[in-house]
C-alpha cells in the first residue's frame, strides 16, 4: 500500500518574511509512505516549511518536488492541494455556518464534484471518522475533538497521497489528542499516504518513522544536539503531551524523543 | 456554491441587510428618477398637442414655452394657410396660482377648439361660445369672446381640482383676482389637467398682455402631414418654431432638458455610491474571513473560484437590494413627487425598460463593487491568513 504515498523532496529552500528569515537552506527528503515528525520551538519555521511543501507559500529560492514534479511550475498550486495534498491545522477552521457534512463537502465543491456525489462521499468520510451521527450539526454544536475529526475528514476528501498536519492536537486535551492521533495514524496505515506531522506531542515522535528538528529555520536531523538558543532557555525537555500547547517559557523546545 | 453564498450572507444578517438597504435606496432613487424623466417626456409631449391639436406654434428661441410671445398677425397669417384647418390662440401663464406655482393657466379663445374640446366631469362650461351650460356641445361660431372678459368664472383641470380640493362653486385666486370654479374638466393632456382655463381676453387682461398670445394650437387639414406643415410654417413665418414631437417639446423646454441631465448625474452618483458600499462591505468581509478564505485555498479551491465566491456574494446582496429598490422606487416615486411639490410638472411613468434598467444597475453595482475585493482575495497569502491563531 505504501506505493500510494507521495514522495517529497525539498531542495535548498530559503524563505524570508521581510527581515525575518523563516527558513534557511532547508533540504528534506521524505519517502513514499513515510511518516515524518517535525519538531522545533515556536517560530523555528515548522509551519512555513509545511506551507511550502503544500504550495501555500512560494520559496524565495530552492524547490519543492512532489513525485519528482516541481510544484511551482504552474501559476498557482491549487491543483496540488486538490489532487495530492490534505491539510490539518491546529485550528479546525470549519466554516461556522455550515453543518459538519457541508464542511466535509467544501473541498469537493472546489473540485467541481456534483451535489449527490459530494453528499455520498462526505457521509462516508464522516463515517470513517466516527461522526456520521453528527452530520447535521454545526461546528458550534460539536466538541473540540469532534471538530478536529471533522477537519480530518475534510482533509482526506481528495484521497490525498500526502497528509500535512500542523500541530493537529495542539488545541486539544491529552485524552482527545490521543483519539485524533489514533485516527490520523489509523488512516495512514489503511490508506498508505505519506504524512508529515508538526507536533510538540511526544506521542507523535514515538509513532513517526523519524523526526527532524528545526532550529531557527535550519534542519537538525534527529539526535543531533541542539545548539544553545538565545537567553539560555534552550534544551529544556517538555514532559509529555499533557497539554498540546507549550507554555510561554521552558517548554518551547521539544525534541521528538519518547 | 449558491448555498455557500447564501449561507455566508445569512451569517451576517445585519450587515447583509444594511448593504442591501444601501443598494435598495440607490436603485429606488434611480427608478424613481428615471420614472420622472419618462414622466417628464410625456408631460413635455403634451405641450405639442394642447387642446388635442396636431402641433403648436411658439416664438422661436425662447428659453421656455411660457416666455413665448406671438402677435395677432401671425394668427391671421396661419388661418389663411391652406394646410391649416383651424388655429386657436393660447396664452400660457405659470405661477399664477400661488399654492400650485407649476400649474399652467390657459387663456383660450372661447370660440376655439381648445375650449370646446374640454370634457366636463362636473359643473358646466360657460366659456365655450354660446354657453348653453351643455359641456362642449356648442360648436356655433358665437360672438367674439370679449363678453367673457366680464365673467368671473374659471374652469379647472381634474388634477388641479383634486390637489386643491376644488369643485364647482369654489373660489380660486389667479394673479390676485378671485374667480369662481364653474366646471372641472378632463382632457388627457397633463398640463391641461393640472391647470385651469380662462377666456383669452380675461387672461390677457390679468397678465397685462392685451392682444398677445404665447402660442397657437393648430389642427391641420386632412392628409397634411405634421412634418410637412412644420417645415412650411417655420419657412413662411420667420421667428416662429413649431412643436409637434416629444423631442421638439423637450428641446423647447430648456428646464426639462436640464432636469433630465441633472437626473442622469444623480443616477451615476447613486451607482458609484452603491458600488462603494458593496466594495466596503466585501473588503471588510474578506479581512474578517481571512482564515476562512485561506482554508478554501488549502483545500484546493483555485483563486478564481474563491474570487467568484466573493463576487457572487456581492452580486447576491446587490440583486437583493435592487429587488427591494424597484419596489421602493415605484412606491416612493409618487411620494417623492408629492414631497417635492412638483406634482404639477411631473407625473412618474414606469416602463418595463426603466425597471429593467434599475435591476441592471443593481447587478452592475454588485459586480463593480465586488471586483476589487475579489481581486484582493486572489492576492491573499493563505499561510498568513491561517496563522492568526
Ligand atoms: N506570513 C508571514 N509574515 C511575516 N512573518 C512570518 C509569516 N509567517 C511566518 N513568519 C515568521 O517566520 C518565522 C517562522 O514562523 P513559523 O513557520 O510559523 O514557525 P513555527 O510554525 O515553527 O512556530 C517566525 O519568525 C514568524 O514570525
Ligand atoms: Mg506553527
Amino acid at each position: 500500500m505504501s506505493d500510494s504515498g507521495a514522495e517529497v523532496v525539498v531542495e535548498h529552500v530559503h524563505k524570508r518574511f521581510g527581515q525575518v528569515t523563516a527558513l534557511q537552506d532547508v533540504s528534506l527528503r521524505v519517502a513514499s509512505g513515510e511518516v515524518v515528525g517535525i519538531a522545533g520551538r515556536s517560530g523555528s519555521g515548522k509551519s512555513t516549511l509545511l506551507a511550502l511543501i503544500g504550495g501555500l507559500e512560494a520559496p524565495d529560492s530552492g524547490d519543492v518536488l512532489i513525485d519528482g514534479e516541481p510544484i511551482w511550475r504552474r501559476r498557482h498550486t491549487a491543483h496540488v492541494r486538490r489532487e495530492i495534498v490534505g491539510f490539518v491545522f491546529q485550528r479546525h477552521l470549519l466554516l461556522e455556518s455550515l453543518s459538519a457534512l457541508a464542511n466535509v463537502e467544501v473541498p469537493l465543491l472546489g473540485a467541481g464534484v456534483r451535489r449527490a456525489e459530494r453528499r455520498r462521499r462526505a457521509l462516508s468520510l464522516l463515517r470513517e471518522v466516527g461522526l456520521e451521527h453528527r452530520a447535521d450539526h454545526l461546528p458550534s454544536q460539536l466538541s473540540g475533538g469532534e471538530r478536529q475529526r471533522v477537519a480530518v475528514a475534510r482533509a482526506i476528501t481528495n484521497e490525498p497521497r500526502l497528509l500535512l498536519a500542523d500541530e493537529p492536537t495542539g488545541a486539544l486535551d491529552s485524552g482527545t489528542s490521543e483519539r485524533v492521533l489514533d485516527l490520523l495514524f489509523g488512516l495512514r496505515d489503511r490508506l498508505g499516504m505519506t504524512m508529515i506531522v508538526v507536533s510538540y506531542d511526544t506521542a507523535v515522535g514515538a509513532r513517526a518513522d523519524r523526526t527532524v528538528t528545526l532550529i531557527d529555520g535550519q534542519i537538525v536531523e534527529e539526535g543531533a544536539p541542539a545548539p544553545p538558543g538565545p537567553g539560555g532557555r534552550s534544551g529544556i525537555e517538555g514532559q509529555s503531551g499533557i497539554e498540546g500547547q507549550p507554555g510561554p517559557q521552558g517548554r518551547s523546545e521539544l525534541r521528538g524523543r519518547a | 456554491m449558491l448555498t455557500m453564498i447564501l449561507s455566508n450572507l445569512r451569517r451576517r444578517p445585519t450587515r447583509t441587510f444594511f448593504t442591501a438597504a444601501g443598494i435598495a435606496v440607490g436603485v429606488a432613487t434611480i427608478v424613481a428618477l428615471l420614472s420622472f424623466t419618462q414622466g417628464l417626456r410625456k408631460t413635455a409631449a403634451g405641450i405639442a398637442h394642447l387642446g388635442g391639436s396636431e402641433l403648436s406654434v411658439f416664438q422661436a428661441n425662447v428659453s421656455d414655452p411660457t416666455a413665448s410671445v406671438l402677435p395677432q398677425s401671425i394668427l391671421t397669417a396661419l388661418r389663411s394657410k391652406p394646410y391649416v384647418a383651424s388655429a386657436t390662440p393660447l396664452l400660457l401663464m405659470v405661477e399664477a396660482i400661488k399654492p400650485e406655482p407649476g400649474a399652467v393657466v390657459f387663456g383660450a379663445d372661447p370660440n376655439g377648439f381648445f375650449t370646446r374640446r374640454l370634457v366636463l366631469v362636473s359643473g358646466e362650461n360657460r366659456q365655450a361660445a354660446g354657453a348653453t351650460g351643455n359641456a362642449g356641445a356648442t360648436g356655433g361660431a358665437g360672438a367674439s369672446g370679449t363678453a367673457g372678459a366680464a365673467t368671473n368664472g374659471i374652469l379647472v383641470g381634474e388634477k388641479l381640482a383634486a390637489h386643491m380640493r376644488l369643485s364647482p362653486g369654489s373660489p380660486l385666486v389667479v394673479h390676485g383676482r378671485t374667480f369662481r370654479v364653474e366646471g372641472v374638466y378632463h382632457s388627457g393632456i397633463f398640463y391641461e389637467d393640472a391647470g385651469a382655463v380662462l377666456p383669452l381676453p380675461v387672461a390677457q387682461a390679468l397678465a397685462g398682455r392685451p392682444g398677445e398670445q404665447t402660442s397657437i394650437a393648430i389642427d391641420l387639414a386632412p392628409t397634411v402631414r405634421a412634418s410637412t406643415a412644420t417645415k412650411a410654417i417655420e419657412r413662411e413665418l420667420p421667428g416662429t418654431q413649431v412643436i409637434s414631437t416629444t423631442d421638439q417639446a423637450l428641446r423647447a423646454g430648456a428646464n426639462s432638458t436640464l432636469i433630465s441631465k441633472a437626473i442622469l448625474v444623480i443616477v451615476v452618483i447613486a451607482l458609484i455610491i452603491g458600488a462603494i458600499g458593496v466594495t466596503n462591505t466585501m473588503a471588510l468581509a474578506i479581512i474578517e474571513r481571512q482564515s476562512e478564505l485561506g482554508l478554501l485555498s488549502t483545500v484546493g479551491w483555485s483563486p478564481l473560484r474563491v474570487a467568484s465566491l466573493i463576487l457572487g456574494e456581492g452580486v447576491a446582496v446587490s440583486v437583493l437590494g435592487a429587488a427591494f429598490g424597484l419596489l421602493l422606487g415605484v412606491l416612493g416615486a409618487d411620494l417623492l413627487v408629492k414631497a417635492l411639490g412638483v406634482s404639477s410638472y411631473i407625473s412618474p411613468s414606469f416602463t418595463a425598460w426603466a425597471l429593467g434598467r434599475g435591476l441592471l444597475v443593481g447587478v452592475a453595482i454588485g459586480v463593480l463593487g465586488g471586483i476589487y475585493p475579489a481581486w484582493r482575495v486572489t492576492r491573499m497569502q493563505p499561510l498568513k491568513a491561517l496563522a492568526g491563531t
